[in-house]
C-alpha cells in the first residue's frame, strides 16, 4: 500500500502551534526576569537565575521549533479496502495497522485554528482504543470517512458471507 | 416501569448520616474537644451546627427521594430498559444479547435493609466508567433477576421456561474451584508487608543520605557526631519500617479477610460467577466468552518467592461498574497462588487462556537502557552544569561545590542502578508466544505481566522503533486488545522487527 503524506496546510497549523507554546516559554523567561528586577535582586541572583531557566527554555524552544518540520517529514498514511494505516514518531518511530473490520465510530474534529486552515482531524475509534490520523484537510477528512464507511459495510458482508 | 426497592432511600440515607457525621466530626473536633475552647463559645455554637447539618441532611432526604421517584427498571421480551437520575436523568435500553457482565453488590447499609444493587454492563467503551444498567431490588429479588438475567443473555427474550429454568443455576458453595484459605491470606498480607518495608527501607535510605549530605555541606550540629548521626538513621529506618509495615499489616488483613471474605469462583455452563466481601458483598457473573484476556501479575516480592495474581480482563467487570462504585480492585480471578499452581487453576476455570511457554525472547539488553541513560545524563549533566556555576557565582567554598557535585552524581547513579535492575529484569521477562491463535504476551520490569488473549481479540497492531534499532532489526509491539480502554495495550518490548509482521498477519482484516 502506498502511504500519502500530509498536506502542506497542515505544517502551518503546527507553526502556529508551536508559536503559541514558543509565546508560553518566552513569556516564562520573561516574567522570570521582569520579577528578579522588581525585587531588586542583585546581579550575581539575577545571573544564576535567568541561566537556570533560560538554558531550559533555549532547548524547549528549539525543540518546539525543529518539531514540526521533522513531524511532517516522518507522517504518512493510508488505507484500503481492509486496512488503515498510519506511520508517525520522530525518534520513536511507530506504524499501527487497524483493520477495516474493526472501527467502531469515526469522528472528525475541528478547533479554532483547524477551522480558519480549513483542517480536520480523524478519530477512528474501536472496540479498545482510539486511533488519530492526525490532520487532514477538511474535503479530504470527509472523503476518507466516507470511504472507510463504505469499506466497512463492504468488509462486514464480505466477513458475514465467508462465516456463511 | 418498575420502582427501585424503598430499602434504597433508607440505606441511602443511613450511609449519608454516618458519612456526614464522621466528616462533621474530622472538621469539628478541634473545635469542640479543644482543651482551650470557651464552653460558652461551644453552647452558642452547636444549634447553627445543627441547624446547618439538618440543611445539609435534608438535600440529601430530598435527592435520595427524587432519585427514586425518577429511577427505575423495565425488563420486556428482548431488551432491559432503566430509568435513573435526578438533575442528570438517563434511560438505559440493553438486548439481553448484549449484556456482558452482571455484578450484584451489597454493602453493609444494604443488607440492615435487605436490599442489594445489581448492575448490568454492555461492555460498550464509552460507558466503560459506568454500567448501563443498575437495578436496586431486595435481596431475593436481585438474586431472582440475576439468575433470569443470566439465562436472557443467553437465550436473548423472555418467555415462561426461561423463569422456570432459574433454580437450576443456583450454584452451592461446594462448587468453588479455588479456594483463598485464611493461611494463604496471611501469606499474602505478610508478602504486602515485606514489600511495604522494602521500600520504606530504600526511601529512608534515600532520606538519611541527603540529610548526610546537608549535614557535610551546612555543618548542623543538631545532627550530632557521625556516629550519634548514623545511630539515629538506623533507628529512624527500623521505626519507619515498624510503623508502615504496622498500617499495611491492617490494611491487608482489612483487605484480605474482610474484602475477599468468602472468595469463590464457580462455573456452570457458560457461565462464571466470582463472589467475595464481608462488609461489601460482590457476586459477578459473566459468560465465558466475554473474556477478552486473563492477566498474571507478579510484583518483585511475590516474584521471588514464586508467588502471583491472576485478574481478567471482562468488560464491565475489570473496571468501576455501578453509580456510586469506587472499587478499582475488580476484576481478580485469584487473589493470591502460587506461580506453579496457575496452571491447575485456569485448567479448571479457563482452559483456553492457559499460558504458553516463551517462544521469543528480547534481542538485545542495551535498548532498555539506552534512551533513559541518554535522558538521565542529560538532566544530571545540565543540573550539575548548573549548580556548579550558581555556585562559583555566590563564591561558595570548593569543598561544598564538590560534595553538591558528588551527591547529584551519587543521586543519578543510584536513579541508573534502579533503572538497570529494572532493565535486567524486562530483558529476562519480554517475550512472545503464539500458538492456535493464541498469544501470551511476557512483559514488565520489577513487576512481571503475562497476558494471554485470543488472536480475535487483536484490533489492531502497532510497531515501535527508532532508526538505530531499525539497522538491527529491533522493534518493540504494542497490541490493542479489544478491552476496557485504560487496560488495552499490551507492550512487548526489544523483540526482532520479523515479529510485527506475524502479529500483522494474525489481525482478521
Amino acid at each position: 500500500m502506498k502511504l500519502k503524506k500530509l498536506d502542506k496546510s497542515v505544517l502551518k497549523l503546527w507553526y502556529i502551534r508551536a508559536a503559541i507554546g514558543s509565546l508560553a516559554l518566552v513569556g516564562v523567561f520573561t516574567s522570570t526576569s521582569v520579577i528578579l528586577n522588581a525585587t531588586g535582586a542583585s546581579s550575581d541572583v539575577t545571573l544564576a537565575v535567568l541561566t537556570g531557566v533560560g538554558i531550559p527554555v533555549a532547548l524547549l524552544l528549539a525543540i518546539t521549533l525543529i518539531m514540526p518540520v521533522l513531524r511532517y517529514k516522518m507522517y504518512a498514511w493510508g488505507y484500503d479496502d481492509k486496512r488503515i494505516i498510519v506511520k508517525q514518531g520522530v525518534i520513536f518511530r511507530q506504524r499501527v495497522v487497524i483493520p477495516v473490520c474493526q472501527i467502531q465510530d469515526l469522528h472528525r474534529t475541528q478547533g479554532p485554528i483547524m477551522m480558519m486552515l480549513k483542517l480536520s482531524g480523524v478519530t477512528i475509534s474501536t472496540a479498545g482504543s482510539n486511533f488519530d490520523i492526525s490532520t487532514l484537510t477538511t474535503a479530504e477528512a470527509d472523503r476518507i470517512i466516507d470511504e472507510l464507511e463504505r469499506n466497512l459495510e463492504a468488509r462486514i458482508e464480505e466477513l458475514r458471507n465467508e462465516e456463511i | 416501569m418498575k420502582k427501585f426497592d424503598k430499602g434504597y432511600i433508607f440505606s441511602s440515607l443511613l450511609s449519608d448520616l454516618f458519612g456526614s457525621l464522621v466528616i462533621v466530626f474530622i472538621f469539628l473536633k478541634d473545635f469542640f474537644l479543644n482543651d482551650e475552647s470557651n464552653p460558652e463559645d461551644i453552647k452558642a455554637a452547636i444549634p447553627f451546627f445543627v441547624i446547618g447539618f439538618s440543611v445539609v441532611y435534608l438535600c440529601f432526604i430530598v435527592y435520595r427521594i427524587l432519585y427514586y421517584k425518577t429511577s427505575g427498571y423495565e425488563l420486556t421480551e428482548n431488551e432491559i430498559k432503566c430509568n435513573r437520575g435526578v438533575l442528570f436523568r438517563k434511560r438505559s435500553v440493553l438486548d439481553y444479547q448484549k449484556v456482558h457482565a452482571i455484578n450484584k453488590k451489597q454493602n453493609l447499609f444494604h443488607r440492615i435493609f435487605g436490599i442489594a444493587i445489581l448492575t448490568i454492563d454492555s461492555g460498550s467503551t464509552n460507558t466503560s466508567h459506568q454500567a448501563e444498567i443498575t437495578i436496586i431490588e431486595k435481596d431475593k429479588v436481585a438474586d431472582a433477576l440475576l439468575n433470569e438475567l443470566n439465562l436472557l443473555k443467553e437465550g436473548g427474550t423472555r418467555n415462561a421456561e426461561n423463569t422456570q429454568l432459574k433454580d437450576e443455576l443456583l450454584l452451592s458453595d461446594e462448587d468453588s474451584l479455588y479456594s483463598f484459605t485464611s493461611g494463604k491470606k496471611m501469606l499474602y498480607t505478610l508478602i504486602n508487608i515485606a514489600s511495604t518495608a522494602f521500600f520504606t527501607a530504600l526511601f529512608v535510605a534515600l532520606t538519611i543520605i541527603v540529610l548526610g549530605i546537608c549535614k557535610l555541606m551546612i555543618r548542623q550540629s543538631f545532627l550530632g557526631t557521625w556516629g550519634q548521626y548514623f545511630l539515629y538513621a538506623f533507628l529512624i529506618t527500623v521505626g519507619a519500617m515498624l510503623l508502615f509495615s504496622m498500617f499495611s499489616l491492617i490494611g491487608c488483613l482489612i483487605h484480605s479477610f474482610v474484602g475477599y471474605y468468602k472468595f469463590k469462583i464457580t462455573k456452570r455452563g457458560n457461565d462464571i460467577q466470582i463472589s467475595y466481601g464481608l462488609l461489601e458483598k460482590h457476586i459477578n457473573t459473566f459468560s465465558y466468552d466475554r473474556i477478552k484476556a486473563v492477566k498474571i501479575t507478579q510484583g518483585l516480592v511475590q516474584r521471588i518467592l514464586g508467588f502471583a495474581q491472576v485478574r481478567l480482563e471482562v468488560i464491565g467487570y475489570t473496571v468501576n461498574s455501578g453509580d456510586d462504585d469506587k472499587n478499582a480492585g475488580l476484576g481478580v480471578l485469584v487473589p493470591f497462588c502460587k506461580y506453579n499452581e496457575i496452571g491447575e487453576i485456569l485448567g479448571k476455570v479457563l482452559p483456553d487462556y492457559m499460558p504458553d511457554e516463551k517462544q521469543t525472547k528480547a534481542v538485545s539488553y542495551f535498548p532498555f537502557v539506552s534512551w533513559f541513560l541518554l535522558v538521565l545524563g542529560v538532566v544530571t549533566g545540565l543540573v550539575l552544569v548548573q549548580l556548579i556555576a550558581t555556585m562559583m557565582l555566590f563564591n561558595v567554598s570548593t569543598s561544598v561545590i564538590l560534595t553538591v557535585a558528588l551527591a547529584v552524581i551519587v543521586a543519578g547513579s543510584v536513579v541508573f542502578i534502579v533503572k538497570a535492575l529494572s532493565a535486567a529484569l524486562s530483558y529476562q521477562t519480554n517475550g512472545l508466544a503464539v500458538n492456535n491463535g493464541k498469544i501470551t504476551a511476557y512483559y514488565g520490569g520489577f513487576i512481571k505481566n503475562v497476558t494471554v488473549f485470543m488472536s480475535k481479540n487483536l484490533i489492531a497492531a502497532e510497531n515501535v522503533t527508532t532508526p538505530l534499532r531499525q539497522k538491527a532489526g529491533v522493534t518493540s509491539l504494542v497490541m490493542h486488545l479489544k478491552t476496557n480502554a485504560l487496560s488495552n495495550e499490551v507492550k512487548v518490548h526489544i523483540q526482532k522487527d520479523t515479529l510485527s509482521d506475524d502479529i500483522e498477519k494474525l489481525l482478521i482484516l
